[in-house]
């Protein structure tokens, strides 16, 4: 269970870190007024202190009584988190595969495991399904559109 | 009468038999895009865009256009059917739509819904051809200083009447801009903000962006709360439609208010779900039978679809004429011009005259493709409510990585896609707004380089902002539209201390 307010928190920490990594990287190429007009440091500069300065307000937001944040003080509960790893989780292991694996072989094992796992088709049918996608992304990719797809380490060190 | 000209010479180009089938194919994905939960029109472009790369732009354009009228349309089947909404534009539609059908009405609340629909997007499309050269001919004369305060202005709009708390959108618009940033600035040449990752001296593409926001993000809000669809019955009776549709013309006022009020909330990026939200508000309040509203009224049903439609289309303009897009979707697709080589803004309408006439009077032909194929494809499309979202998730999850992968073949952009979907989905969640970030993306570059090129010009004093009247008007305009917010909370703490708590639930509500 997550509360809104660690949420709320998280979030502008997020915003707030990545401002300050904003800031301090556009002072590498100096801010201010020189001979070629404007600094290339400049704009970025003053976005990351607006991003800094609005991450800090909604942080000070978030520390106040959950009461004012909205009428929900309960962002995501266990079972909603459970939902959303069982999508995510997958997701992320489907991209981490990619550089191994190749795209098709990644996708097709990525269909069947989200299907025939949790039982939510039968082994045929999510083998017909992680086939028809891998066929279908060959197809429209690597055919119509002559774009190519990674074909993952495994494929190269069998020589594909 | 040069419109007219240029509008024919358009529909020359619009109505030939691959353009045609390009709207057909493009119309149907976009009322399947919209029909599906979790998917609404700036997914379903975002998705496509990838596709459109070695296209012709006219033929890309309407490819794109058409999916966004089938989106706005799907979006409405199954908030009347379903009591879902596909879109979040939609929402406001389900108030009334699906009681009316729940009550044994479906073809009428469809119908109705789909007349003023056409309606709205009508006003919108000629509101576009008649505005569109002319807006587009005042921004020839101007300067990089007029450039910026009109950036200057759509981006305090946003923060002023985005409906968002000003802040989040704030902080929204400000990390679009430093990932604008990203890479080689344009000006100097210099490498910016990559923190040590070479491979970022390309840039994030927008297309990565908007994949992991609304692609990756949606679907992790979606796969959250699972629904259950409860169908009504989804079959057409014939003589209802035209019934139904005969009737319209009686709720003229409501029609025409409605679609006033969109014309205006997508030319300013209020955007659809904002005008929806708001045509509803305004028609409870002024209809004679407000009371019966939620009920299955059928002004509860005209208003909103018609706001909708007319916000949709309009917010078109601006970004045709000015380079400025007024709605989410609207900012995908202005990428997608980018990427295809155009400039969006009034060059366009010099340089580019047989996209922007072809992609207008495809408007015309396209909105009629849509409510045409709508119509005969409501009970296919209602069946594939019964598609288990489990099933539709993970090739939602292939097409998004496929397609940031293939925008500049680099792992890094899928892995930052991923990254954008957490993002996405912790902004949805908070209500921080989605549509500046995404704007601030497309046209950050661009408004940095106004502000550069004017400081270049004035020689570093801001007093070019204040040197003519149009220049003048429009900062001034911001800076009121950026200040609005903190005025309203004022005179509310001043008047009332108790209500301001109360309003935060509703405003909140409206961006969902």
């Amino acid at each position: 269970m997550i509360s809104r307010r660690a949420l709320e928190l998280a979030t502008a920490v997020l915003t707030g870190s990545f401002g300050v990594a904003v800031v301090v990287s556009s002072l590498d190429n100096g801010i201010g007024w020189s001979s070629a007009g404007v600094d290339a440091g400049t704009f970025p500069f003053l976005t990351g202190i607006i991003v800094v300065l609005g991450s800090l307000y909604n942080l000070g937001r978030g520390l106040l009584p959950a009461a004012t944040l909205a009428n929900v003080p309960i962002a995501i509960t266990s079972i909603e988190l459970r939902r959303l790893a069982g999508l995510f989780v997958p997701a992320a292991i489907f991209v981490a595969a990619i550089p191994l694996a190749g795209m098709y072989v990644a996708s097709a094992l990525y269909v069947f495991a989200v299907l025939a796992i949790p039982r939510h088709q039968s082994v045929p049918r999510a083998l017909a399904m992680a086939a028809a996608t891998a066929l279908a992304l060959y197809l429209v990719f690597e055919r119509m559109f002559q774009v190519s797809l990674p074909h993952g380490a495994l494929a190269a060190a069998f020589g594909f | 009468m040069d419109n007219l000209q240029e509008l024919l010479h358009g529909f020359t180009i619009a109505v030939t038999a691959p353009h045609l089938a390009l709207m057909v194919v493009g119309v149907l994905l976009g009322i399947l895009v919209g029909v599906l939960p979790g998917l609404g029109a700036p997914n379903g472009v975002s998705l496509l865009l990838p596709l459109t790369f070695g296209m012709q732009p006219v033929s890309a354009i309407i490819l794109l256009s058409s999916m966004y009228w089938g989106a706005l349309f799907g979006g409405s089947v199954t908030s009347i059917l379903f009591n879902i909404p596909g879109e979040p534009s939609s929402v406001a539609t389900t108030f009334d739509g699906y009681p009316m059908a729940r009550d044994g009405r479906p073809t009428t609340a469809l119908a109705t819904a789909f007349g003023s629909a056409a309606f709205g997007a009508l006003v919108g499309v000629i509101l576009i051809t008649f505005l569109a050269s002319w807006v587009a001919q005042a921004a020839l004369a101007f300067g990089p200083a007029e450039y910026f305060a009109v950036y200057f202005l759509a981006f305090a709009s946003f923060v002023g009447m985005g409906g968002a708390a000003p802040i989040k959108t704030v902080v929204a618009l400000a990390l679009g801009f430093a990932i604008a940033a990203i890479g080689i600035d344009t000006v100097s040449g210099s490498v910016r903000l990559t923190m040590g990752v070479d491979e970022l001296v390309k840039g994030v593409s927008f297309v990565v962006a908007v994949m992991g926001l609304f692609g990756i993000g949606e679907l992790l809000v979606a796969v959250e709360e699972e629904f259950h669809a409860r169908a009504v019955s989804s079959t057409i009776d014939w003589r209802e439609v035209f019934r139904a549709v005969g009737r319209l013309p009686r709720h003229g006022v409501a029609l025409l208010r409605s679609a006033a009020i969109g014309c205006w909330m997508g030319i300013t990026p209020g955007g659809p779900t904002a005008a929806s939200f708001m045509s509803y508000g305004i028609a409870r309040r002024f209809s004679r039978r407000g009371r019966h509203f939620g009920t299955g009224e059928v002004e509860g049903v005209i208003s909103p679809e018609t706001a909708d439609h007319a916000a949709g289309t309009s917010a078109l303009l601006p970004m045709l004429s000015l380079g400025i897009p007024g709605s989410a979707t609207a900012a995908v697709m202005m990428g997608g011009l980018m990427i295809w080589g155009l400039n969006p803004g009034p060059m366009l309408f010099v340089d580019q005259k047989d996209f922007v006439w072809g992609l207008i009077a495809s408007m015309y032909v396209g909105n009629i493709v849509a409510v045409v194929l709508v119509l005969l494809t409501v009970p296919v499309f209602a069946a594939l409510m019964r598609i288990p979202f489990v099933v539709i998730a993970p090739l939602i999850v292939i097409i998004c990585v496929v397609g940031a992968y293939s925008v500049s073949n680099s792992y890094l952009d899928v892995v930052m896609m991923l990254g954008f979907g957490i993002v996405g989905y912790l902004f949805k969640k908070l209500f921080y707004p989605l549509a500046p970030l995404v704007l601030a993306i497309v046209i950050g570059d661009k408004a940095e380089d106004a502000f550069r090129q004017s400081m270049l010009i004035s020689k570093g004093s801001l007093g070019i902002f204040f040197a003519n009247k149009l220049v003048t008007c429009l900062i001034v305009g911001g800076i009121a539209l950026l200040l609005l917010p903190l005025l309203l909370q004022l005179t509310r703490l001043w008047r009332k201390p108790a209500s301001a708590a109360t309003d935060a639930p509703v405003q909140e509500r409206a961006i969902i």
